[in-house]
């Protein structure tokens, strides 16, 4: 998703990365660059991949997506190419007031893919289409 | 940039009917959101259509609310490379809700696996028509927020996903292109007003706007009744593309005037 980052948020995503590989934790610099970048998403973020709530699921197109459980229990779905959430924070902060980038959902996406704490799930074609069209992300299967 | 507007641009030039240099125009993964009155909005669109299959020989998915019943005989005159078998190009779908054509759109992928390969173009005509269908009427403005989204970052994310897959299988034929129409009734202005609230969320995620404005200054040089239309091209995808900062690209294909003949046809004229 690129595109839709500003340069100081990727090379944050970048510098995580980097660092998470070599010692397994986010110094505390790192941490209050987040903070300063996404707000209060930060850390609701990074409890959500401390719980392993982000799946990385593909199927045999190629096709990936991510899936991330919310702190209510509810699955949202998550582009792997451009941010849209369908949680009601990204319709009212981002999409209505303009307020912040990303909901807490597509930062933990992130943040699970720079760690490397993403789950994976292999789905069919079938499976991934009602995913991605939204026909099949509240149910919990 | 717009590649495959600005081919149609080209090729339906009220003054230089022949020399058409397909060439100079390079391929552009940017989406584009055709912003204006409905029905010059489809006509636009499928002209796009039919070019892109008979001039390019790309395949083309066309969602439309609304059934095509036949070409435009203009258009039969005007394009040289004509035939059934590049109009077989263009597969026409009916989605009736929104639900549908994100399913609809859903699915494309599934084509990656088989031995056909995806389209190169997906078009979707009328967003207005799918974003305030029953269930998003009234003041669940943030739902049609919402939902502009969900539909745009599906397009979105499905042109970038069949691009990486045409690039494998078949490079000519990359990349995968969006282009849709909305029509803004944002206090009656069709031509789209940038405080509407469901273009402005189109907007985050269509990288080129083409504006229609109905031109309603510019006296017919021609007797008889005819429409004339202002068409410009603007939005990251052109201020951010290092070919168009080239002075003269850039003056060239940015604006355009459209001439609606009585007989339907469309000719584009440089500004
Ligand atoms: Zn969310």
């Amino acid at each position: 998703m690129p595109s839709f980052l500003p340069t100081v948020a990727k090379q944050l995503f970048k510098d995580i990365q980097k660092t998470y590989q070599e010692k397994t934790k986010i110094p505390d610099d790192l941490l209050i660059a987040l903070r300063f970048v996404f707000g209060s998403c930060a850390l609701q973020a990074l409890d959500l991949v401390d719980q392993r709530s982000v799946t990385c699921v593909s199927s045999p197109s190629g096709r990936r997506a991510y899936q991330v459980i919310g702190g209510s229990g509810l699955l949202y779905t998550c582009y792997t190419s451009c941010h849209y959430c369908s949680c009601p924070a990204f319709a009212y902060t981002v999409l209505r007031r303009n307020e912040s980038l990303l909901c807490k959902h597509i930062l933990a996406a992130y943040l699970s893919q720079a760690m490397g704490l993403s789950q994976q799930e292999a789905l069919s074609d079938q499976q991934m289409s009602s995913i991605l069209s939204g026909r099949a992300a509240r149910t919990d299967t | 940039m717009a590649d495959i507007l600005t081919l149609v641009f080209r090729t339906f030039n009220q003054h230089n009917g022949k020399p058409k240099d397909f060439k100079s125009i390079a391929p552009s993964k940017c989406s584009t959101l055709v912003v204006g009155d409905c029905s010059v909005n489809r006509s636009l669109l499928i002209l796009a259509a039919v070019t892109a299959a008979s001039e390019l020989g790309l395949k083309v998915s066309f969602f439309t609310q609304v059934q095509i019943q036949s070409l435009p005989g203009s258009l039969q005159e005007s394009m040289s490379n004509l035939s059934p078998d590049n109009l077989k190009k263009i597969k026409f779908s009916y989605p009736r809700s929104l639900e549908d054509l994100l399913q609809d759109v859903a699915s494309l992928h599934e084509s990656a696996s088989g031995s056909a390969a995806p389209p190169s173009l997906i078009i979707v005509d009328g967003l207005e028509g799918y974003l305030r269908g029953p269930g998003v009427s009234g003041g669940l403005q943030q739902a049609e927020q919402s939902s502009a989204a969900h539909i745009s970052a599906l397009l979105y994310d499905t042109a970038a996903f069949l691009t990486q897959t045409l690039e494998e299988r078949a490079a000519s034929l990359a990349p995968c292109r969006v282009i849709a129409s909305f029509q803004s009734e944002w206090e009656g202005h069709a031509g789209g007003d940038s405080s509407d609230p469901v273009l402005s969320v189109l907007d985050r995620y269509f990288q080129v706007r083409c504006t229609l404005d109905q031109d309603w200054n510019s006296a017919p040089a021609v007797a008889g009744p005819q429409d004339t239309w202002h068409v410009y091209l603007s939005g990251a995808g052109i201020t951010e593309d290092p070919i168009a900062k080239d002075e003269e690209v850039s003056s060239l294909a940015r604006e355009w005037r459209l001439v609606i003949c009585p007989n339907r046809s469309m000719e584009f004229t440089m500004v």
